[in-house]
C-alpha cells in the first residue's frame, strides 16, 4: 500500500515567491545587512506555513487564491510625478510625507517635514544599526518572527525592503501625522508591494500616521499590496492609525495590525476602504493593562467585483478596559463585503465595557454581505453589546428627498453618504476626515 | 394651474378616489375636508407623485401638462411642494445641507445660478425668520427627533425656500398645538400671493379660521360631495360629517 501526502494546494504558488525572494539582495548567502537576516528566517517561515483556504474558519467568505496566481514581479519607481502626489495630499493636510510607488521608496517625491524632538521616523534598517534604537528594533522583529503563523506576515517579513521605525519618546506629542503614501502605477508585470511599519509610543506620548493605498487615476496594473503594522502602544499614550485605500480594479490588498496596549493608553484604528478587487483587513489589539481603550472606526463601499472583508479582533485580558468598534458599509452590483468582528473577554476582564456595531447597506440583488459579531465572554461582571444589522435604503426617504426635487441619483446618494458619514465623525483628525470625506464623495460619483 | 377631471385611484385592487374633479386657479385657496377615510390623503399623495397608487381613470393637468406623467421630482422642479402630515426622519443627513441641496437643484431647474455659501445663509435665515424657527435645527440631522411642532416648522422652513406655484398641505395642522398652528398659518398667510395655489387637506376646522379658503370641498367615498366657500367649514364645525354622510348615502339608496 502507498499513502499519499496531501499535497500544499499553494505549493506552486509559494514555490514562485521563493523564486522571487531569490532575486533580492536578502537572499544572498553573505547577508549585506542584518535585517536581511530576519529576512532570511521570514522566507524559511513561509516554506513552513500553508496559505489559507475556504475551510480555514477565518477564511470561510474569502479565498485568497485570486492573489496567489499572478506572476508578481518587483516595482519600481515610474510613471509619477510631484503633480500625482499632490491629488492625495490636498489642501490642509499638512504630514510628513513617505511615499512609495509600486512598493518602492521614493526620497525625492516624499516630503519630510519638521518633526518635534523625540518623534523619530527612519528606515528599519537604519534603527537597528542605530544605539538608540538597536535593540528595541530587533524585539520587535524577534516578536513578529516567533510563533507566526500567518504566511502573509512571513511573506511581508521577507519581502518588505524599507519598513519603516515610527517612535515617539516619553511624553512627546507630535501633531504632524505621518503620512505613508503607497502609490500604484502602470507597470509591465504584476508587482508584489510588501511593506512593513513598526510603531511604539513610549509612556505619555501621541501621535498619528496615515496609511495612504491608491492607484493612480488611469492605470490598469495586477498587483498586490501585502501590509504589515506592528503597534506599540505604551502606558498613557495615544497611537492613531488612519489606513484609507482606493486601490484599483486589479489590485489585491491584505492589511495585517497587530497591536499591544499597556495601562492608560488608547489605539485608535479607522480604516476606510473603497477600492481593490480583494481586500482582506485583519486588525488585531491585545490589552496588557488596565483601564485602556481601543477604537476601531471603519467604512467600506464595494462596487461591482470587490470584495471587502473586516476581520477584527479585540482581546480583553484586563480588568477596566474599554472598547468602541463601529463599521459602516455599503455594498452594490455584485460587490462582497464581510465583516467578522471577534471580542473576548477573558476571565480575569472584569467590568469590560465592550461595543460593537456593525451596519451596512446592501444595494443589489446580486451583491452580498456577510456580518458575524464573535463575543466571547468569559468574565461575569462585563458590560458588552453588539449590533449587526444588514439592510437597503428607506425608500419612503428616498421619495422625500425626491419630492424636494433631488433626483433618484442625487437622493440616493445624499442618504448613502449620510450612512456613512456618521463613522467619519469619529476620526480625530479634522484634515484626515475631510479628505476621506472627499475620497468617498468621489466614488458616489463614479 | 391644476385641473383634476374625474379622478379614480386605487390602492391594491380598492378604489380610494371615485371621480374627483377639481379647478385650482392662480392664487386660489382650496380646503378640502372630509372625515377619516374619505380619501384626502390619497388625493394629495397622488398630486405629489406617490407611485403606490395606481390612477385607474381620469386626467390631471398642471399648468397645462399631464402631471400624471411627471416623476415626483419633476413635479417638484415644475413647482409643486407637498407638506407631509409626517415628514420623515433622516439621520446623518444635516438640515442645512439638505435646505442648500433642494435650493440649488430647483434653482437650476429654473435656469436660475446656484447661491454660493454666503447668498445661501442670508436667503436661508431671511426664510427661518418667517416661519419662526430656531436656526440650531440647522445643524441638526433632518427632522431627527424634532417633535411635531417642529417638523411641521420645517416643512414650512422648505416650502418657503423652494417658493412653489402650488403648494399642498396635507394635514399640516394635526397634531399642532395652538401656537405651532398659529405659526403654520401666519407661514402659509406670508406667502400667500396672487399667483400662488394652495390646497390644504385638514380634518379639522380649526386651521381655516387661521387661513382663509376661498374654497371649501367635502371629500366623501372618494368624492367630492359638497363644495362651498369658508362657511360650509363653519357648518361643518357645528354640525360634524354625520349630515353630509346622511345626505350622500340617501341619495345612494
Amino acid at each position: 500500500m502507498s499513502t499519499t501526502v496531501a499535497q500544499d494546494r499553494y505549493a506552486a504558488e509559494k514555490q514562485k515567491f521563493q523564486e522571487l525572494f531569490d532575486q533580492t539582495e536578502a537572499a544572498n548567502q553573505q547577508p549585506a545587512h542584518p535585517l536581511d537576516e530576519y529576512r532570511q528566517r521570514a522566507m524559511a517561515l513561509v516554506g513552513q506555513l500553508d496559505f489559507p483556504t475556504r475551510r480555514w474558519e477565518e477564511y470561510k467568505y474569502t479565498s485568497v487564491n485570486r492573489i496567489l496566481q499572478p506572476d508578481y514581479a518587483m516595482g519600481q519607481v515610474q510613471g509619477v510625478d510631484a503633480a500625482d502626489i499632490k491629488t492625495y495630499l490636498p489642501e490642509g493636510m499638512d504630514a510628513h510625507l513617505i511615499v512609495f510607488v509600486n512598493g518602492q521608496l521614493s526620497e525625492s517625491l516624499s516630503q519630510f517635514a519638521e518633526l518635534p524632538a523625540g518623534m523619530h521616523v527612519m528606515l528599519l534598517r537604519d534603527a537597528m544599526d542605530s544605539d538608540r534604537f538597536g535593540s528595541v528594533a530587533r524585539e520587535q522583529l524577534d516578536g513578529i518572527l516567533k510563533d507566526q503563523d500567518d504566511i502573509f506576515v512571513a511573506l511581508n517579513a521577507a519581502f518588505s525592503q524599507h519598513s519603516l521605525f515610527l517612535y515617539s519618546e516619553k511624553n512627546v506629542a507630535c501633531e504632524k501625522p505621518v503620512y505613508i503614501l503607497h502609490l500604484s502605477t502602470n507597470a509591465e508585470t504584476p508587482i508584489l508591494n510588501s511593506h512593513m511599519n513598526i510603531a511604539v509610543a513610549e509612556t505619555g506620548s501621541e501621535f498619528a500616521y496615515i496609511e495612504g493605498q491608491f492607484e493612480k487615476p488611469g492605470a490598469t496594473g495586477t498587483y498586490f499590496n501585502n501590509i504589515y503594522n506592528r503597534v506599540t502602544v505604551g502606558a498613557n499614550a495615544h497611537i492613531h492609525h488612519y489606513c484609507l485605500q482606493q486601490e484599483g480594479a486589479e489590485g489585491f490588498v491584505i492589511n495585517r495590525v497587530d497591536a499591544e496596549q499597556d495601562r492608560d493608553s488608547q489605539f485608535s484604528n479607522y480604516t476606510v476602504d473603497l477600492g481593490g478587487r480583494i481586500v482582506r483587513n485583519n486588525l488585531n489589539t491585545v490589552h496588557k493593562g488596565s483601564n485602556l481603550t481601543t477604537n476601531y472606526y471603519g467604512v467600506y463601499f464595494g462596487k461591482e467585483q470587490q470584495h471587502i472583508d473586516n476581520h477584527t479582533f479585540i482581546d480583553h485580558a484586563v480588568p477596566h478596559c474599554q472598547s468602541n468598534e463601529l463599521y459602516k458599509g455599503i455594498v452594490t452590483d455584485s460587490a462582497r463585503g464581510v465583516f467578522n468582528g471577534k471580542v473576548m473577554v477573558r476571565k480575569d476582564a472584569q467590568k469590560t465595557n465592550a461595543f460593537q456595531q456593525s451596519s451596512s447597506l446592501v444595494l443589489s440583488n446580486k451583491a452580498e454581505m456577510d456580518s458575524k459579531p464573535q463575543l466571547e465572554i468569559f468574565a461575569d461582571d462585563v458590560k458588552c453589546s453588539h449590533g449587526a444589522t444588514i439592510g437597503q435604503l428607506d425608500e419612503s426617504s428616498v421619495f422625500y428627498l425626491r419630492s424636494r426635487g433631488l433626483n433618484d441619483h442625487q437622493a440616493r446618494a445624499m442618504l448613502q453618504h449620510a450612512f456613512i458619514a456618521e463613522v467619519l465623525e469619529y476620526f480625530k483628525h479634522e484634515q484626515v476626515r475631510d479628505f476621506a470625506e472627499m475620497l468617498i464623495n468621489q466614488k458616489f460619483e463614479q | 394651474m391644476l385641473t383634476v377631471k374625474d379622478l379614480k385611484v386605487a390602492v391594491e385592487d380598492k378604489t380610494i378616489l371615485n371621480g374627483i374633479n377639481l379647478e385650482v386657479k392662480p392664487g386660489e385657496v382650496h380646503a378640502i375636508m372630509g372625515p377619516n377615510g374619505s380619501g384626502k390623503s390619497t388625493f394629495a399623495n397622488v398630486i405629489a407623485g406617490r407611485e403606490d397608487y395606481e390612477v385607474e381613470s381620469g386626467s390631471v393637468l398642471y399648468k397645462g401638462e399631464d402631471l400624471l406623467e411627471m416623476e415626483v421630482d419633476e413635479r417638484a422642479l415644475a413647482g409643486i411642494f407637498m407638506a407631509f402630515q409626517y415628514p420623515v426622519e433622516i439621520p446623518g443627513v444635516s438640515t442645512s445641507n439638505f435646505l442648500k441641496s433642494i435650493v440649488n437643484a430647483n434653482r437650476e431647474a429654473r435656469g436660475l445660478e446656484e447661491m454660493n455659501a454666503m447668498q445661501m445663509l442670508k436667503y436661508i435665515r431671511e426664510k427661518i425668520e418667517l416661519v419662526g424657527m430656531d436656526e440650531k435645527f440647522l445643524r441638526r440631522s433632518l427632522n431627527e427627533g424634532f417633535s411635531g411642532g417642529e417638523k411641521k416648522r420645517s416643512e414650512m422652513l422648505q416650502m418657503a425656500l423652494l417658493e412653489p406655484s402650488l403648494a399642498i398641505l396635507d394635514e399640516t395642522d394635526s397634531g399642532l398645538d395652538i401656537d405651532a398652528l398659529r405659526i403654520v398659518s401666519e407661514a402659509v398667510n406670508k406667502l400667500r400671493t396672487q399667483d400662488r395655489s394652495f390646497i390644504i387637506v385638514t380634518h379639522y376646522q380649526r386651521l381655516l379660521n387661521y387661513i382663509e379658503p376661498d374654497f371649501v370641498h367635502v371629500l366623501y367615498k372618494g368624492r367630492i360631495v359638497k363644495s362651498g366657500d369658508k362657511s360650509l367649514a363653519l357648518e361643518l364645525e357645528d354640525k360634524g360629517y354625520d349630515w353630509i354622510k346622511e345626505e350622500v348615502d340617501a341619495v345612494a339608496v
